[in-house]
């Protein structure tokens, strides 16, 4: 039997987290992953994230964990791939399956970093080819480069649902709604709102009757649902898709832990280890982080990564009392900055009506996916100004802020705590170089030019599809409804360097439309 | 089906084609990529029927957890293609129940 200072099991972006920091303090760490490749979910995650910088906000997933798997290693820790870990025993000990044979290793330490599995819903036909988990199109596309189908249907409107078929768009793939059965839109607001704007339609109160097909998918039966979640006679709709892709949620992967005999706990529907501020369990030395202990975000799951490792190095003698605290207590205060917000997880479950600046949370946005045109003026990232100026459409206390610092002219202000509303100064003079609206991950900023001359408005746009317009080229603005609004010539599309990819699409418009229209649709090839 | 350009993943990196057999007859997969990504790139969708009321199953987790991906590889019943690398002239088949009279 091998024995390591500390075992961490999964290498998502808590395990990678924990062994980086458990490595840098001495440990000799070897981190085990079922995967063949390192980075949990962030390797299929392309989009940028949320957060502030200390959370690597604006940075795309992929790249996240690139970074991680190179500071983890470089820091000397040992990463085995392939290597599912099948049992956690008393005494720190683990059984891991690698190609046909099984490997006994033990820790002084172990840090149970296993991540979540995708909640399925049982509806007829589910089992339908075709029918798959959104986690399982986001591999298609993105490791593999192949198309999950050519029409598709989200079920779930949780952040991952939202994600997953915006992704599905920008693979080229047709989304032809996204349901959910609860009254609201799970995820965030600016998450829908940029499917809703290039034409997806969004069906609250709504779930699957029935999946159809013989030897696949060819389409849905959709139903509208009561408060109760059952099905209402007579209120059936009908797609026409050959894919479907379930995004219903997800749920600790705590097998290992429940295995091993850590104290366990109800919340919700899931069952959570009882765990300390940094991760302990019931058994002492045995840690959980990330999404295995409740499920978060990335950005979470790095910070509880660290804290369990550096637990573990203070445990095991590593590190000194004294530097382990003040490094602790920085930890938990990025931790909590992240839990701020209406999405935090101790809101869980709750309704909120207004923002924490007491403005009204828009009911649109929430059951429709996009703000109405005549409640955007009520935030504070939206004023009129003379010239170019950013609008920013970020309606709800979600926490991030990378729009304030990617300004070189201090024209966004994010203040009291990173979920505050972003607010447009307009005394500050914005010089019009997009980096705000490229840095977005929301993608909820947009750049105005009311008086671009013969009664045209000129309204600049975030981009992340392809073909990309040229410049002169003639299409379609649309509203944030997705509603087409009049024709609109492209006057320049950038692509610097500093927008990672995100181009940025400045359109003309009439300028009664420019309060209106969001999003530049090629128009198709007659 | 193929991503070959991609708005923020930029242009896939170039392959080797090579041949495979599926039910005996040829058909073309990038060298290296999971079986299952060849067979999604060539629009098929059934990989095997169940047993006892002969329903079709396909592709669904494609992280080699689910077990319904399950196809005849090289005469093997049972091998999740959805983690099992393409390698030229591979005999793949849909599969029966769980294999039975697999040659
Ligand atoms: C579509 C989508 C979009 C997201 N967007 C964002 C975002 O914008 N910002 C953000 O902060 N977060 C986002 N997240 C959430 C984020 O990806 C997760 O919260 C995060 O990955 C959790 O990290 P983790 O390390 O706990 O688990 P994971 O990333 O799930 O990693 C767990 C790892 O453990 C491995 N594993 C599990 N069991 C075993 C075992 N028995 N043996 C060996 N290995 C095992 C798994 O294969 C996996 O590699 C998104 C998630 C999804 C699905
Ligand atoms: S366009 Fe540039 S100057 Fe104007 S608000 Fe955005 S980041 Fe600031
Ligand atoms: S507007 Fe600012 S706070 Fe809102 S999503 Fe965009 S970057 Fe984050
Ligand atoms: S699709 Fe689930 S194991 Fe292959």
């Amino acid at each position: 039997m091998t024995r390591y200072d500390l075992i961490v099991i999964g290498a998502g972006p808590a395990g990678l987290s924990a062994a980086a920091e458990a490595a840098g303090a001495g440990l000799r760490v070897a981190v085990f992953d079922e995967n063949a490749k390192p980075g949990g979910q962030l390797f299929k995650q392309i989009h940028k994230f949320f957060g502030a910088k200390e959370h690597k906000a604006k940075i795309r997933g992929v790249k996240i964990g690139a970074e991680l798997l190179a500071e983890a290693e470089k820091r000397g820790a040992e990463v085995f791939l392939n290597s599912p870990v099948a049992g956690l025993y008393k005494e720190r000990e683990i059984l891991v399956r690698r190609g046909e044979g099984v490997g006994h290793y033990k820790g002084d330490a172990i840090i149970v970093a296993t991540g979540a599995q995708e909640n399925m819903p049982a509806f007829a036909g589910w089992t339908l080819p075709g029918v798959m988990g959104a986690g399982a199109a986001q591999t298609l596309m993105h490791l593999h480069r192949v198309k999950p189908g050519k029409r598709v249907l989200m079920l779930g409107s949780g952040n991952v649902g939202l994600v997953v078929g915006f992704q599905l768009r920008q693979a080229g793939c047709e989304l032809a709604a996204v349901l959910d059965a609860a009254p609201r839109i799970g995820g965030y607001g600016v998450h829908a709102a940029k499917l809703a704007r290039t034409g997806v339609p969004f069906y609250l109160s709504h779930s699957i009757v029935r999946a159809w097909g013989t030897d696949k998918v060819t389409g849905v039966v959709a139903g509208e649902v009561d408060g109760g979640w059952n099905f209402i006679p007579g209120r059936e709709k009908q797609f026409e898709v050959d894919t479907v892709c379930i995004a219903a949620g997800l749920a600790p992967a705590t097998q290992l832990l429940k295995m091993a005999g850590c104290a366990m706990r109800a919340a919700g529907a899931d069952w959570l280890p009882v765990c300390s501020a940094v991760g302990e369990t019931s058994l002492p030395g045995v840690y959980a982080a990330g999404d295995v202990s409740g499920i978060e975000e990335a950005s979470s799951a790095m910070i509880e990564g660290r804290l369990a490792g550096g637990a573990a190095a203070r445990k095991l003698g590593f590190i000194g009392p004294d530097e382990y605290e003040e490094r602790r207590q920085v930890l938990l205060a990025a931790l909590a900055s992240l839990r701020e917000g209406m999405f935090a997880p101790q809101k869980r479950g709750q309704i909120s009506a207004q923002t924490d600046e007491g403005i009204d949370l828009s009911q649109t946005l929430l059951r429709k996916g996009y703000l109405e045109e005549g409640e955007v003026g009520k935030y504070p990232g939206v004023k009129p100004a003379a010239g170019i100026h950013p609008v920013i459409e970020c309606t709800q206390n979600i926490p991030c802020n990378p729009c304030r610092d990617a300004c070189p002219q201090g024209c966004i202000k994010v203040t009291g705590g990173i979920a505050a509303l972003p607010e447009y100064d307009d005394r500050a003079g914005c010089a019009g170089c997009g980096l705000c609206v490229a840095v977005c991950p929301g993608q909820a900023i947009f750049l105005l030019n009311e008086d671009a001359g013969d009664g045209l408005a000129e309204v600049t746009a975030p981009y992340e599809f392809l073909p990309l317009p040229q410049k002169g080229e003639l299409g379609a603005a649309l509203a944030r409804s997705g509603e087409k609004l009049c024709p609109a010539e492209v006057v320049r599309v950038k692509l610097a360097p500093a927008f990672d990819r995100t181009a940025l699409v400045t359109f003309r418009v009439p300028r009664d439309f420019a309060m209106r229209a969001r999003f530049w649709q090629k128009e198709a090839a007659a | 089906m193929r991503l070959t350009n991609h708005p923020i993943l930029g242009p896939a990196a170039p392959g080797r084609e090579v041949v495979f057999f599926l039910d005996g007859v040829a058909a073309t997969g990038l060298e290296g990529e999971p079986l299952a990504a060849a067979l999604k790139a060539a629009g098929v969708a059934v990989h095997r029927y169940t047993k006892k009321h002969r329903r079709p199953r396909g592709l669904f987790c494609a992280v080699g957890r689910c077990t319904d991906c399950v196809m005849v590889v090289n005469g093997r019943p049972n091998v999740r293609v959805c983690v099992t690398p393409l390698e030229e002239g591979m005999r793949v088949a849909t599969q029966y129940g769980a294999g039975e009279g697999v040659k």
